[in-house]
């Protein structure tokens, strides 16, 4: 029985190729997102923690700080640990050449003598008379590179290598080249090694280092000399093997990866559409074929199981083609998310091609398949209960369809309403999963009553149609209230397509409207000094000399020094914005929101207190009046928490601190941001240019007027959205897809009623007008319910995913210009999509269309 | 005066490879006002002629002229401008459009010509009531009987007021009572507008109220037959 059920199948695939591979296509692409995104996360994660690894050597623990590193003295202590057998001192600094390209080159301050112990370097030959390179280095000014960076750059031993350093342009000179093994892989091969005390200076480290790697007594289990050391060494230092430590790393990409979770999430959710869209359309054209069969003595349940069938052969294709093509999308993707790392997290690592996870494209070929077959349930249903007289009947004597009945319309208005109160009323802390079934409700409940709310909106549309575009309209929009069984599931499918489009850019844009309005407010000085074109470095700061020569510049009013760091906080870690606090009072009207305005601007340029974001207070549920505990490499700070203010530094929430303070728990003098205050009557533009010349060719600084600075975080938080632009566009692709299949079957069901219009006298010219009006009509209804449905799951961004993945409280707003932006877009994408249809509507051989049935 | 409709040495072949010869050297000379039955089994190409005349369909080989108008000298939209002011058309299955009511149907060759929805309404409403309908009109067709379905047809393809009318087995679908009542009202409007029809019919009482009857076998005329009065006429 099911085999001859399947030659049935095979035939209409064969007939209906173009939608069948339509079809296919929507899963294919929902697929693809889901895998290309996950392998773009487990490639950036892989490639970092590789680089981990191989900077790790055959170290089995590591001693780590924050990001500002800890003070020489814990060497000491970690070497006189029982079971230590190794212990060297590592810096790591992403630095720059002086070269016309500026090119990145990793560099790794190590104590030349002991670390070949634990790192194998392995030198050419050509020098070996000389030496051991690595003695040599130990002098200050030495350098070795490895050999991919010398073939980049046609160097040589002896040669003269500039890089831009914390105290300016430096000159190195090459005392080695080692091979691209071990050491020499890692950052692509753009590797130099240093001696630590010599990288201490020049970046401006002062008697700190990044990193101990230390080798334990094989006889000592690894564990006891862990313990040890954690018993020995200051809180806010972490004691951990090199494997381990990319977990830390997750952590701090995490809302990166949250996000794009979600976005996935709804990807899929459009496929699942455009499948249930094309299996309900093809259970209602193939009404006869099924009565035909129910007639010939197929039983029901074996009418389910055709379609389910088709459904999962679909959904198993359909799935493999969007593995297969989710791998190449991964390679740009990978670059985006890499990018965003380094951008948005200050994580540098050179472009990997895609990991292939078979787990990940076994997940996402089930997840396409099971979605392909939950689609085609209800359509298989459908089908199974068909009565079989009715479905002999003909065409024109069918059924009116029974789908806008009153229960239903109210049981999805209470879906939607139940959906909305929970995300009104309930815990941002409950959980993500929980989360998303908000988002379920909402659409599920909006799935229910969009055949009703389709064909309203149609009504209202049609006299409109009429007297735009006469009778061609009048025949495009009857077809969408007459049929719509037809044509709501495509209007499904641009629903859930434009939900995501809208609330994601509404979503975008309230925040960049949120940060605009903040930036305005607090962002306050005349210019501004960074170490990177991106969000920031990691690694690499200015000196306090550097900012001593600006403020000695003629119109300089005052210059403060900022320090933005992450410190490890409650097995996450917090970000730490440090600045001269008088001064930023100064120049703020009213930033305390929360707390004591005048206690604050007291105590913390004493250093007596701190001022926590708004979102970090929502994180952590630390409220004025706490003592709040930081663990910094000699120990905890514990100090009050005076104030709250209003910030989007970080989506880990920053604290804020006097400089003198931070500079005395972390050792730490770095500067990451410079921000210059002119005298009154001080041109702006010419200051910069003034202080571009003078740092041209000596120091690595970007400058931007307040302005322009303004601008450049705008479009860190572009970058930072770069994978929800291309999967706004995947969505966008996806419904359009919709309607070309919609249109394909409308023209190829109406047939007859094309050929009958030609028959009295329709142009060729009129049929195309009306197939390309009722995509319009289509595109119309779409958008209006996809502007619906976007202002719903817009609040549910504001409200839950912006709260779980920062703590941010972003308000409401209505999307309308996106929306009013995108209707022309829409309907231009509706027209494109119903070119071919249209075409195939006027190539109908009018005598057959009407002759035959 | 020309003829109404010419066929000269047509003939429609349909596929290669095993092609069936629909029309074969067929020659029809149809005068203005005349009524034409054509009568022939089932497959002898009677729907073919039909769509040739009305120029939905090509002809292999051969010339057809309207009103001494050569349809192959015509690109597809003047003829099909042609078939909406010159033809109307009559189908067995009606042809309805099932999105539109009656009246929406009635009026839509005149709204596809461009004129307003209320003229072309108005007119369409004048149409209905005579054929008797006027209270039907802003039914859905499946709201309709299938004798009001044919009806409404006829509206429509004579909205134009058409010189030549084409009907495919009109009755075919329909009991015999509403059958002949369709017959009656394709006498009544003949002689009203002096219509041209051209009636493809199986039915012998059909065809007597034609002035002629063309038997067709295998795509060729078999038998032509003049009536000397026609069946409507006798009734009376
Ligand atoms: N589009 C077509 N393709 C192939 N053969 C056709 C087509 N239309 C008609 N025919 C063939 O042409 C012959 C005449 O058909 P038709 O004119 O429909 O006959 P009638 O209307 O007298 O029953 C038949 O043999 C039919 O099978
Ligand atoms: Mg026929």
């Amino acid at each position: 029985m099911i085999r001859a059920l399947s030659l049935v199948t095979r035939r209409q695939w064969d007939r209906h190729r173009l939608r069948t591979g339509l079809t296919m296509l929507g899963i294919a692409l929902g697929v693809s997102v889901i895998f290309a995104v996950r392998t773009a996360n487990i490639t950036l994660l892989g490639s970092l923690r590789q680089t981990i690894e191989k900077l790790a050597g055959t170290a089995t623990l590591q001693v780590i700080g924050g990001e500002s590193g800890f003070p020489e003295e814990v060497l000491d202590l970690v070497r006189s640990t029982i079971g230590v057998q190794i212990a060297e001192p590592v810096i790591e600094v992403v630095a720059h050449t002086a070269f016309s390209d500026e090119a990145s080159l990793m560099v790794i301050g190590v104590d030349t003598t002991g670390d070949q112990e634990l790192r194998e370097y392995q030198f050419d030959e050509s020098r070996s008379e000389i030496g051991d390179p690595l003695v040599y280095v130990a002098q200050p000014d030495s350098i070795l590179i490895s050999r991919p960076f010398a073939d980049k750059h046609g160097l040589k031993e002896e040669d003269r290598l500039p890089l831009f350093t914390s105290h300016g342009r430096k000159e190195f000179t090459i005392r080695g080249i080692f091979k691209p093994v071990g050491i020499g892989e890692v950052f692509g091969g753009q590797v130099a090694v240093m001696d630590v005390y010599s990288a201490q200076f020049v970046f401006d480290r002062g008697r700190n280092f990044d990193r101990i790697d230390l080798m334990t007594d094989p006889e000592v289990p690894i564990e006891t000399v862990e313990r040890r050391l954690r018993d020995q060494l200051p809180a806010g230092l972490e004691v951990t093997r090199p494997a381990s430590r990319g977990e830390g790393i997750e952590n701090t990409v995490a809302a990166m990866r949250q996000g794009l979770i979600i976005t996935s999430f709804i990807a899929l959710l459009v496929g699942l559409f455009i499948i249930f869209n094309a299996f309900s359309i093809s259970v209602n054209q193939r009404w006869k074929e099924i009565g035909v069969l129910r007639a010939l003595g197929v039983e029901a349940p074996n009418i389910q199981r055709m379609f389910l069938g088709e459904a999962a052969v679909i959904g198993m294709l359909g799935s493999l083609i969007g593995v297969a093509g989710g791998f190449y999308i991964a390679v740009g993707a990978t670059e985006v998310v890499s990018g965003i790392a380094s951008a948005v997290y200050g994580y540098a690592s050179t472009p990997e091609p895609p990991i292939f996870r078979l787990d990940y494209a076994l997940e996402a070929f089930a997840a396409g398949t099971l979605t392909s077959l939950v689609a085609a349930w209800l359509p298989a249903r459908a089908a199974a209960r068909l009565n079989p007289a009715l479905a002999l009947h003909n065409i024109e004597t069918r059924q009116p369809e029974a789908v806008l009945g009153r229960p239903r319309m109210l049981a999805g208005l209470g879906l939607i309403l139940s959906g909305l109160a929970f995300i009104r009323f309930s815990t941002p802390r409950v959980g993500l999963m929980l989360q998303f079934g908000y988002v379920v409700l909402i659409v599920l409940g909006l799935i229910i009553v969009l055949p009703m709310l389709a064909q309203w909106i149609a009504r209202a549309l049609r006299p409109v149609m009429a007297w735009a575009f006469g009778p061609e309209g009048l025949l495009a929009i009857d077809t969408m209230i007459k049929a719509p069984r037809r044509t709501s599931a495509t209007v499904g499918a641009l629903m859930i397509g434009l939900m995501f489009v809208f609330s994601t850019g509404a979503y975008i844009q309230s925040y960049q409207n949120l940060v605009m309005r903040w930036m305005d407010r607090t962002i306050n000085s005349d210019l501004f000094v960074t170490t990177s074109e991106q969000a920031r470095s990691r690694t690499y700061h200015f000196s306090e000399a550097l900012s001593q020569r600006i403020a000695a510049l003629p119109g300089v009013k005052r210059v403060e020094n900022v320090r933005f760091t992450f410190v490890p906080f409650a097995g996450d870690t917090a970000a730490v914005i440090t600045i001269e606090m008088d001064g930023w009072f100064d120049r703020q009207h009213h930033p305390v929101e929360e707390g004591d305005d005048r206690l604050a601007r007291e105590l913390l340029p004493k250093g007596e207190g701190f001022v926590i974001a708004r979102n970090f207070s929502t994180r952590w549920g630390t409220r004025v009046g706490d003592r709040l505990r930081l663990e910094s490499p000699t120990g905890p700070l514990e100090r009050p928490v005076i104030g709250i203010i209003e910030d989007y530094s970080s989506e880990k929430g920053s604290v804020f601190m006097d400089r003198e303070l931070f500079k005395t728990y972390w050792r730490d003098s770095a500067i990451d941001f410079i921000d210059i205050n002119l005298l009154p009557g001080v041109d702006r533009a010419a200051f910069k240019s003034e202080l571009q010349r003078m740092l041209a060719g000596e120091q690595r600084a970007f400058i931007y007027t307040n302005d322009e600075y303004k601008r450049w975080v705008m479009s860190l938080i572009d970058q930072f959205f770069t994978l929800n632009y291309m999967q706004m566009v995947v969505a966008i692709f996806v419904a359009a897809i919709g309607i070309v299949n919609t249109l394909i079957i409308s023209v190829s069901e109406r047939r007859r009623e094309i050929g009958v219009i030609r028959a009295i006298g329709g142009l060729r010219g009129q049929v195309r007008k009306m197939v390309l009006l009722e995509a319009v009509a289509i595109a119309i209804v779409g958008l209006v319910v996809g502007a619906l449905a976007g202002a719903l799951n817009t609040y549910f961004l504001i409200r839950t995913a912006a709260v779980i993945l920062a703590g941010f409280t972003i308000p409401f707003h209505f999307p309308a210009t996106l929306i009013i932006i995108s209707m022309p877009i829409v309907v231009v994408i509706a027209l494109a999509a119903a070119w071919l249809p249209a075409r195939h509507a006027v190539d109908l051989h009018v005598a057959e269309a009407i002759g035959y049935e | 005066m020309p003829q109404m409709v010419e066929l000269i040495d047509v003939s429609r072949d349909y596929g290669d490879v095993d092609v069936v010869h629909a029309l074969r050297h067929f020659h029809l000379r149809i005068e203005q006002g005349e009524r034409v039955a054509i009568m022939g089994p089932s497959g002898s190409g009677k729907s073919t002629l039909l769509n040739l005349v009305c120029g939905l369909d090509e002809p292999t080989t051969g010339v057809i002229k309207i009103e001494g108008i050569e349809l192959s000298r015509l690109d597809d939209d003047a003829r099909t401008r042609l078939r909406r002011e010159k033809i109307g058309m009559v189908f067995q299955t009606f042809n309805l459009l099932s999105t539109l009511n009656a009246l929406e149907n009635v009026a839509l060759p005149l709204r596809l010509n461009g004129l307003g929805p209320r003229e072309a309404e108005r007119r369409g409403r004048i149409l209905l009531e005579r054929v008797g309908l006027g209270s039907r009109m802003a039914h859905l067709p499946d709201a309709l009987s299938g004798g009001e379905r044919q009806r409404t047809a006829i509206a429509r393809a004579l909205i134009f007021q058409p010189p030549l009318l084409l009907a495919d087995e009109p009755t075919g679908n329909l009991d015999s009572a509403t059958g002949d009542d369709i017959l009656h009202l394709l006498d009544d409007l003949h002689r009203e507008f002096e219509t041209t029809i051209l009636l493809v019919t199986h039915n012998e009482l059909a065809a007597a109220y034609c002035d002629r009857i063309v038997r067709m076998r295998d795509g060729s005329v078999l038998r032509e037959e003049r009536l000397l009065k026609t069946g409507a006429e006798i009734e009376q």
